[in-house]
């Protein structure tokens, strides 16, 4: 094929200039080649993803919604996770450097690959389309837009190669924990991970290769071709031409090297685009897509079990969206480094178990990976043989499951979507219904079943902390109040929380706040037992729950346990409550700030704990720290805060189990975090916290450097009681003073 | 082979128990009842049984008398794995003695066939542990207490039986046979409440007449009270140091350590 003469002088270049009709033949049937082994890959997967449970009212991917969690997570939509996808903000939200050069990859590889589809589109598809509808061949790619075309395209090839050298220096320079592979769960019979750490160097040096041949090979062409005035558009090329000019390959030696390294070059990208499905580079198609379809309100409010089956069994329970996010999964490490049972030394790491069933799914459907994957001397756990092995017990083992706090951090800090707990949920469903459990979780769960609480205390013996109060609180069952308070098991339990109880129910009297308990009618709302994977007895506690409320006449209700608060909050109106939740925090928060609670400021350094259920799944962030400094307390906020905040490590039921088996619990790695701060009190807005954390100040030997606190005790010592309303109630009415 | 599990309900012991009017039994109106544990580790012998020698070959049904929430004991039992689960009325109100107990299943247990009984050696209310062996001599067959293993081999039962001061003995007894087990070989599995339910909706219970015979010249209770208090504990106060020294001299008082 030659092109008109006439045209020679305009601004372009000649594709094949080098290539024979034999190459161009062999050229064409390698593409062909490699374009159906990619989509024998993609067609694998997808055909894997088919394999899951589809998710509720016909959604194959999305799972079914409700509605959103209020004012936390929004309703997933593909503009938000297109803008997601395109701005890596999740990438950069923790690592901001990581996250730019993972943008430069990003986009320089779009815009190499944008390079590559419009040169096709010119040449092979309007090249042969053309001559047939109007006689002769046309081409766009000349002139301005052939220059346009190098100068952007360069700028893509150069910001990938940027980007591409930035990670590789990464892994190359340091061993940051999060790139660390060892596992957490350790099989006894070993294994290695060195193929995990072959394949991400594969995978960076594929690209880089890629990204400088291409610019090698423009060079020589531009050097070949005499550096014609317009190349200076193709800056990158131009420079690179006169690169090769400078270590002696002139004109004519360019013309001699310049099909070798082309032949390379394509050789290669062809290679990288059939082992795309294979392989790391899943990635570039895995991640958007689960971006795309992830759903934030899933862990706040967790799915069913599927229907027929009371947890996870097979690769046919999971729903397409988990089976995505498995290959989603970059092993970038973020969930493995933050999260607090990995931390304390137990068997799971959120990482780990994804990459698990990853290999345990991709094995079952027989899909080749290129390097990636774990080895082991004996084919256990992932590794099995065949798809016969429990999920729930093998692939993942017990005591990795129960390790679980259900603290979000995973979820929170995924880059690219995955809900790693609600899949360990759906699998502690399983272990429950087997019965695989401690003992200490057996028996609080037969206590709650039994006595509506996990201490098996008598059921009528709930309300009897109020016995050391001099007020009488009113049953919201006999009489209308405002604010319902659900106390909940640890502050109406525990004989350590039942004074802070006390406290808090002092100060809404004071306070002149109208609210009411349900007595001996409250039962353990079951946030944590759903977490544990027990949704029958859950489901047995929202019915006694509902029904108590419903004898109740209230406008609002408090918690105090955030955990509580979550259930209630986000899980009960699909059940039927439709009354707003509140936080102690808050409620104290308003009270304060209003100036309906004279203070008198406190002064000196304090610190914060966002528990995991008022913070990262609910977002209530502002309202603790604005009460703290509100009572003239200067917060100082410790490393891991905010939504980042780190676990106690008693949720998710692990409260109720044996934890004598971490190295270091997570309330003694978390104290230790606050008494480097150097203050001496540490503020909480959690009965569990409260009982954890003082237990760490102890067993870190910190007695008499830290305190704990419950936000509630920061209120009551700043009480003005001389100014307390319900003691002005015959004077006139005072002003408001914040 | 068919296991009967003999259970049966008492006050829940984190209630606190009041007496009533009569003076003779507890308050039982308000009160909470829960299954006796000790029947609920005979119940998980019997399930060890069944999955040791195959699920086809053995039966187990769980029986009791209709005492206040008793459903929901059987039906926790036929969610852990019993085949079968049998309450029994007729049986008066209030409290039910271990001679009419016992004698009420024995009663039923005539219209039945069956290879071994087990049920749990004792309870809050029978710490005797009479009802086995007033079973096994109602029913003229042989009867092992404070059994902690029962393994059947033919037509025998290798039963473990737990003796004082820590030893354990070894024996064969020729079925049929009732046992009064102390402790299972596995502590009582858990009945996901799932189960519990799925087992109430196939409504798998069924409800059997008894005649019972009263007590008849047996023994009768006078009068039902709590403890009496007889003397005081002594609490200690003061620092660690003087705590430690009032033990010391208390040891020494006493003569427990010489010098």
């Amino acid at each position: 094929m030659t092109l008109d003469p006439t045209l020679a002088l305009v601004e372009t270049r000649k594709v094949f200039a080098g290539e024979g009709t034999v190459a161009q033949a062999v050229f064409y049937g390698l593409s062909v080649l490699t374009i159906a082994t990619f989509f024998t890959g993609i067609v694998l997967r997808v055909r894997k993803y088919g394999r899951g449970r589809p998710a509720r009212e016909g959604r194959w991917m999305r799972p079914s919604h409700r509605e959103d969690v209020p004012e936390v997570t929004t309703k997933p939509s593909f503009a938000k996770g297109f803008w997601t996808v395109a701005t890596n903000r999740t990438i950069s939200r923790d690592q901001p450097s990581v996250g730019m050069a993972h943008l430069l990859v990003f986009w320089g590889f779009l815009g190499l690959f944008a390079a590559t589809t419009i040169l096709s589109l010119d040449y092979d598809i309007l090249g042969n389309v053309s001559p047939l509808l109007v006689g002769h061949t046309v081409s766009f790619f000349h002139g301005p837009f052939y220059l346009a075309y190098n100068a952007v395209f360069n700028l893509a090839g150069v910001i990938a190669i940027l980007g591409t050298a930035h990670l590789m220096g990464r892994r190359a320079s340091h061993k940051e924990p999060r790139l660390d592979y060892t596992r957490a769960f350790k099989p006894e019979e070993g294994y290695s991970r060195k193929r995990f750490m072959q394949g991400d160097w594969l995978f960076l040096w594929l690209l880089m290769a890629l990204f400088v041949t291409g610019f090698l090979i423009q060079g020589l062409r531009i050097d070949e071709a005499h550096f014609p005035g317009f190349e200076r558009w193709t800056w990158m090329g131009y420079l690179t031409g006169l690169g090769w000019n400078a270590v002696g390959v002139g004109p004519h030696l360019a013309a001699h090297v310049h099909p070798w390294l082309w032949w390379f070059h394509i050789l290669m990208a062809l290679a990288f685009v059939a082992y795309v499905p294979f392989s790391k580079a899943n990635h570039m198609i895995a991640s958007p897509a689960n971006l795309v379809v992830n759903d934030p309100a899933n862990t706040r409010r967790l799915p069913s079990p599927p229907s027929g089956h009371p947890g996870y069994t097979s690769l046919a329970d999971f729903t397409p969206k988990e089976l995505l996010g498995l290959d989603a999964c970059t092993k970038c490490g973020r969930c493995h480094y933050v999260c607090p049972a990995r931390t304390a030394g137990a068997p799971l790491s959120p990482r780990d178990l994804i990459l698990d069933l990853r290999q345990w799914v991709n094995r079952q459907e027989h899909i080749p990976v290129v390097l990636d994957q774990e080895e082991r001397p004996a084919a256990t756990g992932p590794l099995a043989a065949n798809g016969s092995t429990a999920v729930a017990g093998d692939v993942i083992a017990p005591l990795t499951l129960w390790s679980c706090t259900t603290c979000m951090a995973c979820v929170e800090v995924c880059p690219v979507g995955i809900e790693h707990v609600p899949s360990i949920i759906q699998m502690r469903r399983k272990l429950v219904d087997e019965g695989t459990m401690d003992a200490t979780l057996q028996s609080a769960l037969q206590n709650i079943a039994q006595q509506g609480n996990s201490m098996g205390k008598s059921a009528r013996m709930r309300a009897r902390w109020t016995k050391g109060l001099d007020f009488t609180i009113p049953d919201a069952r006999k009489e209308p109040v405002e604010y319902l308070w659900f106390v909940g098991d640890f502050a109406s339990f525990d004989d350590r929380l039942q004074g802070l109880s006390r406290t808090l129910a002092g100060i809404l009297h004071h306070a002149g706040i109208s609210f009411g308990l349900l007595y001996e009618d409250e039962r353990n709302s079951g946030n944590d037992v759903r977490r544990v994977g027990e949704e029958g007895l859950f489901e047995m506690l929202v019915e006694h729950n509902l029904a108590a409320l419903a004898k109740a006449d209230f406008q609002t209700i408090i918690t105090t346990d955030p955990h509580t608060y979550n259930t209630l909050r986000n899980e009960y109106p699909s059940y039927g409550l439709d009354k707003p939740v509140r936080h102690y925090s808050e409620v104290l928060t308003d009270l304060v700030l209003s100036g309906r609670l004279p203070i008198k400021p406190l002064g000196g350094h304090v610190t914060y704990h966002d528990p995991c259920y008022l913070g990262r799944y609910n977002r209530v962030l502002d309202a603790p720290r604005a009460l703290i400094e509100g009572l003239g307390c200067e917060l100082v906020e410790m490393p891991r805060n905010r939504t980042g905040s780190f676990c106690c490590g008693a949720g998710g039921g692990r409260i109720w189990m044996d934890d004598s088996f971490l190295e270091e619990r997570p309330s003694e790695n978390r104290m230790k975090e606050a008494v480097a701060l150097g203050v001496d009190t540490f503020v909480v807005a959690c009965p569990k916290d409260f009982a954890m954390f003082s237990d760490a100040v102890k067993t870190t030997g910190n007695e008499g450097k830290m305190t704990v606190v419950d936000i509630v005790q920061l209120v009551d010592r700043a009480l003005d009681r001389d100014r307390l309303p319900s003691l002005q109630a015959a004077q006139a009415a005072p002003e408001p003073t914040a | 082979m068919r296991i009967v599990v003999a259970m049966r309900q008492l006050a829940d012991l984190v209630e606190e128990l009041e007496v009533d009017d009569s003076g003779t039994d507890i308050d039982r109106e308000f009160v909470k009842f829960v299954a006796n544990e000790f029947d609920e580790s005979a119940l998980e012998e019997a399930l060890l049984i069944k999955e040791g020698v195959g699920a086809d070959q053995v039966e187990v049904v769980a029986v009791a008398l209709d005492e206040p929430d008793v459903d929901q004991t059987l039906y926790t039992a036929l969610a852990k794995g019993a085949d079968k689960a049998v309450k029994l009325a007729g049986v008066p109100e209030g409290w039910v003695s271990s001679h009419t107990r016992a004698s009420a299943i024995a009663k039923w247990l005539e219209s039945q066939q069956w290879d071994l009984v087990i049920t749990g050696v004792q309870a809050a209310d029978d710490l005797d542990g009479q009802v086995a062996g007033l079973l096994g001599r109602m029913l003229g067959v042989p009867h092992v207490a404070v059994v902690v293993s029962a393994v059947p081999e033919g037509n025998v039962v290798k039963v473990s039986q737990e003796l004082g001061g820590g030893t354990v003995a070894e024996e064969e007894v020729a079925m049929p046979a009732v046992l009064g087990v102390q402790a299972a070989r596995q502590s009582p599995r858990y009945a996901p409440i799932t189960r519990i339910r799925q087992a109430m909706q196939a409504g798998g219970l069924s409800e059997e007449t008894v005649e019972v015979s009263g007590d008849g010249g047996r023994p009768t209770v006078r009068r039902l009270y709590a403890p009496e208090k007889s003397g005081q504990a002594e609490m200690l106060t003061g620092s660690a140091a003087d705590v430690a020294d009032k033990i010391i001299e208390l040891i020494r008082a006493k003569g427990l350590v010489k010098s």
